[in-house]
């Protein structure tokens, strides 16, 4: 167990444990837009940046990425850690300013768009990497990734084509903070387009982001809609089920 | 080899290649010179020499480091002593080898060299002992000449003088026998305490203790260590490490040798940007040998050490010179940095403890082990001991590489080796450091330079680039110029570096085209600062200086682009105006001939005018102008 002081409260934690895991076991809010308690700590947003000291010497780090250490004294409100989330919150809040999570956070901290920055609205991705990170991790299918690097930084399938390897699994969709990507069901004999690609027949589901529309399989019994078929070959071959495992919808196996 | 004696063996037939019997003609074949046409000097010698049916060896070298007098030929007459050719062309060739022939050299000689330095094992070898003609004694000696006099070659030590690509001339030169030495010892942590004496800080950027890194990742739990080389320079306008690679390649591979069983690493890498593919080649050619000899391998020297070394070439990316994000490279991943704790020392390269320098940190390995640590202990000032390879270009006379001692002040640098400043100019300020350095103005001239001196003005010793300004380099047009760079070397992780900075370099735009308004510098200042405390890694946390240091240093031009609208070094093309000053222009017609657009009129040998609607500014008539009739408001 490791001993460490946070806002001057006394916290004591496994060894490996990070400073925004202690925060949170004594009730103290950090706010993060990167992290997420599934993934691996990233360190992009810079939201959560702590002060720490340790030997005399105080800096800044980001709380989601620092292992706590024996003795360490934390702030997670100094005018300084304050400073950097402001300046976090502007320059995303003209980026996204479309972006509900954003704007929330910047209320709260009083933040508004400098006067010198034009907004863009074209986009509400921040590039957290939670999509990226929670289909490499948690599905382990690695469709997508960023592309290029600096201000033109994106997530994207590789060379910006229809992922070959997306299942239409909707993870992304459902862990990103900003709603920055969108999915689409096509129902039964409804007619979609693909972002940049083909029309699909429903019933279908489409990832709008990664340029993908996906066939939905159908339960040889009853017709109901189970899920797309390429994701259900995916799970297959995965756990080594049965060829026709699918074939057939919860309901209609009792 | 396996025994000094085999190594003894290699040192004399270097010996016999440095110093033939016969006359030896060397080019300087590094990136620099090739720029300058080595490659035309390097044919065109090959052919008269095969026309005259000449006698004579020809031989690459590397960067002597004058490399604005490149291309350089040496002429080494056995009796005589090393001369040296500057600005050699496929033309002067023939003339030079028709001086050759009659035993009577040309005048047009740069300099001359009595005698070489063997740095490592303190021993000098002079040229010439006979009799020499008057012509020749007359010309003057390198060491004398305002290039070299201060400069004290260790890292250097012999770029511009070996065959980098003949083992046996590094080996001639003491190379090898500080390896030899280290595992003859046997002891690991002895090799570590003569590190730490030494106080050698790394030459990437950060100057980070190298013995203490050294000791913590050798107490790092966990075995299969690794090493690796830093050779990912990416500064605009900084060459000192691609100077080593191509001029030296076995002193980074000896150093490294060391360092490998010091902290008791088998395998090694050398990260070099794709960009370099000369230093790639010598490298390549230094590794091959190196093992052909048994100095790399398994049971290197009989000792008992195994070591592997590999190149790993980079695409290029300026952000994989951050230590983090180039062992995610050599990984595979991503160039992006990670958050340090866990630094590499402890949990680096494949999760293992990891000791990461920078190339001329390596070249100054072998250099400590066989000089001792109070030697170079004895260079330096209190805090920033040995030498430093300085990169200097920009405004000033002699362009080059430039090694000296640690505490040599900013003017003797650019004064006395740099030669001043180029047609009439005023010094305005010097960046040290790279693109995330800082800019250090005239009244700080006489700073002596080290890392702490550096920092205490608000810039960083950085890699060793140092970029000399006029009066003509307008700062916030400079500031906006690295931060560009930066913007587009940012990998894009963190917010404030990837956001932060474009929108410094949009306010800065605006500030040069006259948009810039009230409560920007501010603004700007505010930003800078936190973006540096906010920032993930080292390029986040330093891109912001360029612009602290010119506010902090220049902020009357801010002001004067900001409230007055202009430009006071005329630089920023909205903010300035051509015109014709009437009293001075003699109507010699040459700036109207040159100007593109044709805004100039006037009759001959009247004065000349200039349409300010058609201008765009060009500065074309300014250049040509001689007799300064052009003038820029």
């Amino acid at each position: 167990m490791v001993k460490l002081t946070i806002d001057d409260q006394i916290v004591e934690v496994p060894e490996g444990t990070t400073i925004l895991e202690a925060a949170e076991k004594l009730n103290i809010y950090i706010p993060t837009l990167c992290h997420h308690e599934s993934l691996t700590s990233y360190g992009g947003c810079r939201l959560c940046v702590v002060e720490i000291t340790q030997n005399g010497v105080t800096d800044l780090t980001s709380s989601c990425t620092y292992k706590v250490e024996e003795g360490v004294k934390v702030k997670t409100t100094t005018e300084r850690v304050k400073r950097v989330r402001r300046l976090v919150l502007e320059l995303l809040l003209a980026e996204a300013p479309e972006a509900q999570i954003v704007q929330d956070l910047a209320k709260e901290m009083g933040v508004t768009i400098p006067e010198r920055f034009k907004p863009r609205r074209d986009d509400l991705c921040i590039l957290c990497g939670r999509c990226i990170r929670a289909c490499r991790e948690l599905v382990g299918v690695n469709a997508i990734d960023f592309a290029e690097r600096g201000y033109s930084k994106k997530v994207a399938a590789p060379f910006y084509k229809s992922s070959p390897d997306c299942i239409a699994c909707g993870v992304c969709v459902y862990i990103c903070p900003t709603g920055a990507i969108t999915m689409q069901e096509v129902e039964k004999g409804e007619k979609a387009r693909i972002p940049e690609g083909e029309e699909v027949t429903g019933p279908a589901r489409i990832i709008n982001n990664w340029k993908v529309g996906l066939a939905m399989k159908r339960c040889k019994k009853c017709g109901e809609v189970i899920a797309p078929e390429f994701q259900l070959d995916y799970l297959r071959k995965k756990v080594n089920l049965p060829e026709d495992h699918f074939d057939i919808c919860l309901s209609c196996r009792e | 080899m396996s025994s000094v004696k085999d190594l003894e063996r290699l040192k004399a037939e270097g010996m016999n290649s440095l110093f033939p019997s016969k006359t030896k003609i060397m080019v300087g074949m590094a990136t620099c010179g090739q720029a300058a046409g080595a490659q035309e000097v390097w044919q065109a010698i090959h052919q008269e020499v095969k026309r005259r049916k000449l006698d004579v060896v020809v031989k690459k070298t590397g960067c002597i480091g004058l490399c604005q007098h490149e291309p350089l030929l040496d002429i080494l007459k056995p009796g005589y002593p090393r001369i040296t050719y500057d600005r050699v062309t496929p033309e002067k060739v023939s003339e030079v080898l028709d001086g050759l022939v009659k035993g009577k050299f040309k005048k047009s000689i740069m300099a001359r060299i009595d005698h070489e330095e063997f740095l490592l094992d303190d021993t000098r070898t002079r040229y010439s002992k006979d009799k020499i003609p008057a012509y020749i004694t007359s010309i003057v000696p390198y060491n004398r000449l305002p290039f070299y006099k201060k400069q004290k070659r260790v890292a250097l030590r012999n770029c511009g003088f070996i065959d980098p690509e003949n083992i046996a001339e590094y080996v001639a030169k003491g190379g090898y026998f500080s390896l030899t030495q280290v595992l003859r010892g046997g002891k690991p942590e002895k090799v570590i305490s003569q590190i730490k004496r030494s106080k050698l800080r790394g030459r990437g950027g950060a100057g980070f203790l190298t013995g203490v890194k050294w000791e913590v990742c050798r107490n790092a739990d966990g075995d299969g260590k690794y090493l690796i080389c830093n050779a990912d320079e990416g500064d605009p306008g900084a060459y000192m490490d691609r100077s080593i690679l191509e001029g030296d390649p076995h002193s980074i591979i000896e150093g490294m040798l060391i360092g490998g069983f010091a902290i008791g690493a088998n395998q090694g890498y050398i990260y070099v940007r794709e960009e370099y593919p000369l230093a790639i080649e010598r490298l390549q050619s230094a590794l091959t040998q190196a093992q052909e000899e048994g100095l790399l391998g398994e049971n290197i020297l009989d000792s008992g050490f195994d070591f592997e070394l590999e190149i790993c070439r980079g695409a290029g990316a300026f952000v994989c010179g951050e230590e983090t994000a180039l062992i995610q490279s050599i990984e595979g991943n991503w160039g992006e940095p990670k958050p340090r704790p866990p630094f590499p020392a402890v949990s680096g390269l494949w999760g293992k403890p990891t000791v990461i320098n920078n190339v001329e940190t390596w070249a100054n390995v072998p250099v400590i082990i066989a000089k001792g640590a109070n030697w170079f202990n004895g260079l330096g000032t209190s805090r920033s001991k040995g030498t430093k390879v300085f990169s200097l270009v920009g405004k000033v006379n002699n362009i080059g590489l430039v090694e000296v001692p640690m505490g040599i002040s900013l003017r003797e640098i650019v004064y006395e080796i740099g030669g001043g400043i180029p047609n009439g100019r005023k010094f305005k300020a010097v960046q040290t450091g790279g693109p995330s350095g800082g800019c250090i103005p005239k009244n700080l001239i006489d700073l002596p330079v080290d890392f702490d001196q550096l920092k205490k003005a608000g810039s960083i010793m950085g890699s060793g680039g140092m970029i000399v300004m006029d009066d003509r380099t307008c700062m916030v047009d400079v500031a906006k110029y690295f931060l560009t760079f930066l913007e587009d070397e940012s990998c894009g992780k963190c917010v404030p570096c990837r956001v932060g900075i474009r929108r410094m370099r949009e306010l800065l735009e605006d500030i040069t085209s006259g948009r810039g308004r009230e409560g920007d510098i501010e603004y700007l200042q505010q930003m800078a600062e936190t973006i540096k405390e906010g920032s993930l890694c080292g390029l986040g946390k330093t891109a912001p200086n360029p612009v602290l240091t010119t506010l902090h240093y220049f902020r009357d031009e801010y002001e004067a682009h900001i409230r007055g609208k202009r430009c006071p070094a005329g630089v920023c093309k909205p903010l300035i105006t051509y015109s014709i000053n009437p009293e001075t222009c003699t109507g010699c017609g040459v700036c109207l001939r040159v100007c593109p657009q044709e805004a100039i009129s006037g009759k001959k040998k009247k004065p000349h005018k200039i349409t300010s609607s058609k201008c765009i500014k060009c500065g074309a008539c300014f250049e040509v102008c001689t007799f300064g009739a052009i003038v820029i408001t």
